[in-house]
């Protein structure tokens, strides 16, 4: 049964994958980027990671891909110049012979042995606040303090008022 | 005794101290005191050491205390008060009063703070003259001799503003550090041969030294005389050296800092006498020194440049004296032409100042009417420069010829007296020359003032009092014409030894014919520029008239031998050395850096496509290695 | 294929090979999105899709060993993510509002 919804969500990823990079349109791309993060959603779920699952469907693409939406809608119809007719075959096949080198070398990794064997809290949100809020408390806080610089930051780019042309555009206004 | 001595040095110190120091705020007046005072306190303090040294004629060796004291290398501060000494010590602090005095008027134009810079100047130079002559030791009489080298330097310098004077100080030191070296090498040997350098103990040691390290000494002291005394070869500085005021020039150039080298061989007679080749050299560098300058007299025009080259020919005189171990002669010439050649100049300095500073004589013509006072006073110098009897020049000049002529030493000492025969001849020529164009005749038409006033008192009266000295200080030594008063001999003579040989009949006919044409000579100058009736020799020999207005072409010879070569070279090292290497390396430092981060920026090409593809790359690379790794 | 062992959800039997597999076409996928497209919108996109897939590739691999920490991690990544997305779309916008970028590589101007 998981190994079915696996494959069907395997698929679905994929499709979505090759629909954020071929897309002409930018909204298209948002949008197969969504498909993607909740395919991807599913996975964790299959991975025994339910806080995981979540956390994707509510922040990732429930937040950020927001954002990018508004944006995308913000600016308006984007032109984008026309690329080489034969990009995509080369990428294509660098992308091929990139794969194909990675699998003849982890070939040879051997695997190592599970650390636990209890699996019921396993990925829960129990565990994961444990881990958390104990051991890896200092990411934890850093990981605050990022997302405070980037709020910061957002706020001020977006202010508008920076930058040699603004301040230009100011003194004409003025004048 | 020792305090008396000490306080001679100690009160030019002072008086130079308190004007150096206030110069800016003392008034004209306390100037006009301390200046020439502290000169006047030495010279009664050296008088009376004087008077003492009339009935205690043994040298005292006063030490005061140990200034440098390095392993066996002593070196004290002591006096050693001689005869020698106290007689220097009577005509720098006497005749420097006189100057200094008259200075008060001279200088009486500057400034307030230039007045009292020139006083303070003048009285270190008075220290410095003072220490010279009564050191006890080298180390001292290296200190006084720099010393009087470095007032030399400021005093010709002391208008600083004006181009011309500042080289001619800059040359007169040059030249006086090249001296120096001799005399500081000469004092290294000394202290090698001997290990000591007070005089007492040199010249205690000196019996049975090997003469060749004699020999050296004598000749890099010698060295150090030449320079300072303005002898052939280290003479180009003393003409330019009258750029100085004239007190200056009378002082320093004509009575004192230049007799230095004549006291120098005096006071180390004991080496010279022992050194026979350094003796003679001091003896022909005097004599062909004196010739010399006597013809380049002849031409000039400026009144203190024939003073000058007179200077350069009497201590040639002095110099063939001592060259020929005639010690008391000449350092009894030292004391005259301190006597006439400071009232040549000090009378002279009065025309110039009544000129409003006008020193070519072709402007000058017929002041005797007008100053009177002052060209008798500057006739009574012209006549004692050219030897002739009564005045003291004659005296101390002839005594010397005669020693020369009378030396039973083979050729050498009567080849001097020739040289120095010719030499009065000229002398009396040239000083003619220079009297009658001055003060006889008519006014020139180029003439800067059409009545010069006579002098200030201050400027006056010590002119008058050189000019007596000089008419009846002769007579005190009277070995010219055999006559049996000879003061100066026995004062000296503890020190310098008594004139071991005496003239024969043959040696006062020589005298009187010196003096004889001594005197034709003066008078040929009236009938040349006076009366016209003879004409001008130069017309006849243009040649030889431009040689001896170019002075022999020496200062040309020197310039192309030593100051292009130091332009030459300077310019090499600035073209070799100091672009490439010195400035180069600094600079190419900093262009390597900027160049290699110019190489290193083109990395940063602002394109991302080329950033995302170099990351990409780099992760594959991390990714095999990593894997490669654990494999 | 390689084994990176098995681990069982319920009565299958999954292998971690696939997720590992599925992790790498998207990851390759967003690489050459990247590298392609001109819009500097879409290059974000794109990389979103690339930090997505290393997630998947650490919550397999935490799955296998049942460690927690590559749960964790991937929740770190999440956040830094959430982080970047927001500061580049501020940067974005800002530039889109002076002039209309067609091509990434007119925006040169940090160059050394």
């Amino acid at each position: 049964m998981a190994a079915v919804i696996f494959w069907v969500m395997a698929v679905v990823a994929v499709l979505g994958g090759i629909g954020v990079v071929a897309s002409r349109q930018p909204i298209r791309s948002v949008l197969s980027l969504v498909v993607v993060m909740l395919a991807l959603a599913v996975e964790f779920l299959i991975l025994s990671a339910q806080f995981l699952f979540a956390v994707q469907i509510i922040v990732y693409a429930g937040a950020v891909m927001v954002l990018f939406l508004f944006v995308v809608a913000l600016l308006g119809p984007m032109k984008e110049r026309r690329q080489l007719r034969f990009q995509w075959g080369l990428a294509l096949l660098v992308a091929l012979v990139f794969g194909g080198f990675l699998y003849s070398m982890l070939g040879s990794v051997p695997f190592r042995a599970p650390q636990r064997t209890a699996l019921s809290v396993f990925g829960t949100v129990q565990d994961i606040a444990y881990g958390l809020f104990t051991k890896y408390l200092y990411p934890f806080e850093l990981t605050s303090v990022l997302l405070l610089v980037a709020a910061i930051g957002a706020i001020y780019l977006s202010r508008g008022g920076h930058g040699i042309q603004a301040r230009r555009e100011e003194d004409d206004r003025r004048a | 005794m020792a305090q008396i001595a000490l306080a001679v040095l100690l009160f030019p110190a002072a008086g130079a101290a308190v004007l150096g120091l206030g110069a800016l705020r003392l008034p004209r007046r306390a100037v006009q005191v301390i200046g020439p005072g502290v000169v006047w306190a030495s010279f009664l303090l050296v008088a009376y050491l004087f008077w003492h040294s009339l009935s205690h004629p043994q040298p005292l060796n006063l030490t005061y205390w140990t200034w440098v004291h390095s392993g066996s290398f002593q070196v004290p501060a002591n006096i050693y008060l001689d005869r020698l000494a106290i007689f220097m010590g009577l005509v720098i602090t006497g005749v420097g009063g006189l100057i200094i005095t008259y200075a008060l008027g001279y200088m009486e134009h500057e400034s307030d703070a230039s007045y009292a810079r020139f006083f303070c100047y003048m009285d270190v130079f008075i220290l410095s003259m003072l220490t010279l002559v009564l050191s006890g030791n080298f180390v001292f009489l290296i200190v006084g001799w720099a010393g009087v080298g470095l007032s030399s330097y400021l005093l010709i310098g002391f208008w600083y503003w004006r181009w011309t004077a500042v080289i001619a100080a800059r040359k007169a030191f040059v030249m006086n550090v090249v001296g120096d070296i001799g005399m500081i090498l000469g004092t290294f040997i000394i202290f090698v041969s001997f290990h000591q350098v007070t005089y007492t103990g040199v010249f205690a040691a000196l019996p049975g030294h090997d003469t060749p390290a004699l020999e050296a000494i004598a000749f890099l002291m010698l060295v150090g005389g030449v320079a300072k005394s303005a002898q052939l070869p280290l003479h180009t500085w003393l003409p330019d050296a009258m750029e100085g005021p004239t007190p200056v020039s009378a002082l320093i150039h004509a009575a004192t800092m230049v007799t230095a080298g004549v006291y120098l061989v005096g006071r180390l007679h004991p080496i010279y006498d022992v050194a026979h080749y350094a003796q003679d050299t001091v003896a022909a560098v005097g004599a062909v020194t004196a010739l010399f300058a006597a013809t380049i007299a002849i031409v000039q025009t400026d009144i203190k440049k024939v003073l000058a080259y007179s200077t350069m020919s009497q201590i040639g005189y002095m110099f063939l004296g001592v060259g020929v171990a005639a010690y008391a002669a000449a350092f009894f010439h030292l004391m005259s032409h301190a006597f006439f050649k400071a009232l040549l100049f000090m009378s002279g300095g009065n025309v110039i100042h009544g000129m409003k500073d006008e020193q070519d004589m072709r402007r000058y013509g017929g002041l005797l009417r007008q100053m009177p006072a002052t060209a008798i006073c500057f006739l009574v110098g012209s006549l004692a420069l050219a030897g002739i009897i009564p005045f003291v020049g004659f005296w101390s000049k002839d005594m010397i010829l005669g020693a020369a002529f009378s030396k039973p030493a083979g050729q050498f000492p009567v080849s001097m007296w020739a040289i120095g025969f010719v030499t009065a001849i000229l002398t009396g020529f040239y000083t003619g020359r220079m009297w009658w164009i001055s003060f006889a005749g008519k006014p020139s038409p180029d003439r800067p003032v059409e009545r010069p006033h006579e002098a200030q008192a201050v400027m006056l009266v010590p002119v008058v009092i050189l000019a007596v000295l000089a008419t009846v200080g002769g007579f005190i030594q009277m070995t010219a014409l055999h006559v049996n008063v000879t003061l100066i001999e026995n004062f000296l003579a503890p020190t310098v030894g008594r004139i071991s040989w005496s003239g024969g009949a043959l040696e006062l006919e020589v005298t009187v014919a010196t003096l004889i044409l001594a005197l034709a000579a003066f008078g040929l100058g009236y009938l040349i520029y006076v009366r016209r009736s003879l004409p001008v020799w130069s017309r006849a020999l243009p040649f030889l008239q431009r040689l001896l207005e170019h002075k022999y072409y020496f200062d040309e010879l020197y310039d192309a031998i030593f100051v292009q070569t130091m332009n030459l070279s300077a310019r090499g090292g600035d073209t070799l050395l100091e672009e490439p290497v010195v400035e180069g390396t600094p600079e190419g430092v900093g262009s390597a850096a900027s160049s290699s981060a110019g190489i290193l920026a083109l990395a940063q090409s602002g394109y991302f496509r080329t950033y995302a593809l170099i990351f990409l790359g780099g992760a594959l690379v991390a990714l095999i290695v990593l894997v490669a790794v654990r494999a | 294929m390689p084994d990176y062992g098995q681990f069982h959800v319920g009565t299958s039997t999954l292998s971690t090979t696939w997720f590992l597999g599925l992790g790498a076409i998207l990851f390759g996928l967003g690489a050459i999105g990247v590298v392609i497209r001109r819009n500097p919108l879409v290059i974000l996109i794109c990389i979103e899709l690339m930090l997505n897939a290393a997630n998947l590739t650490l919550v397999a691999f935490s799955r296998q060993l049942l460690n927690l920490e590559g749960q964790l991690f991937a929740l770190m990544t999440m956040t830094v993510a959430a982080a970047e997305a927001v500061v580049g779309l501020a940067i974005l916008v800002d530039i889109f509002h002076r002039r209309d970028v067609e091509d990434v590589d007119e925006l040169h101007e940090l160059k050394g």
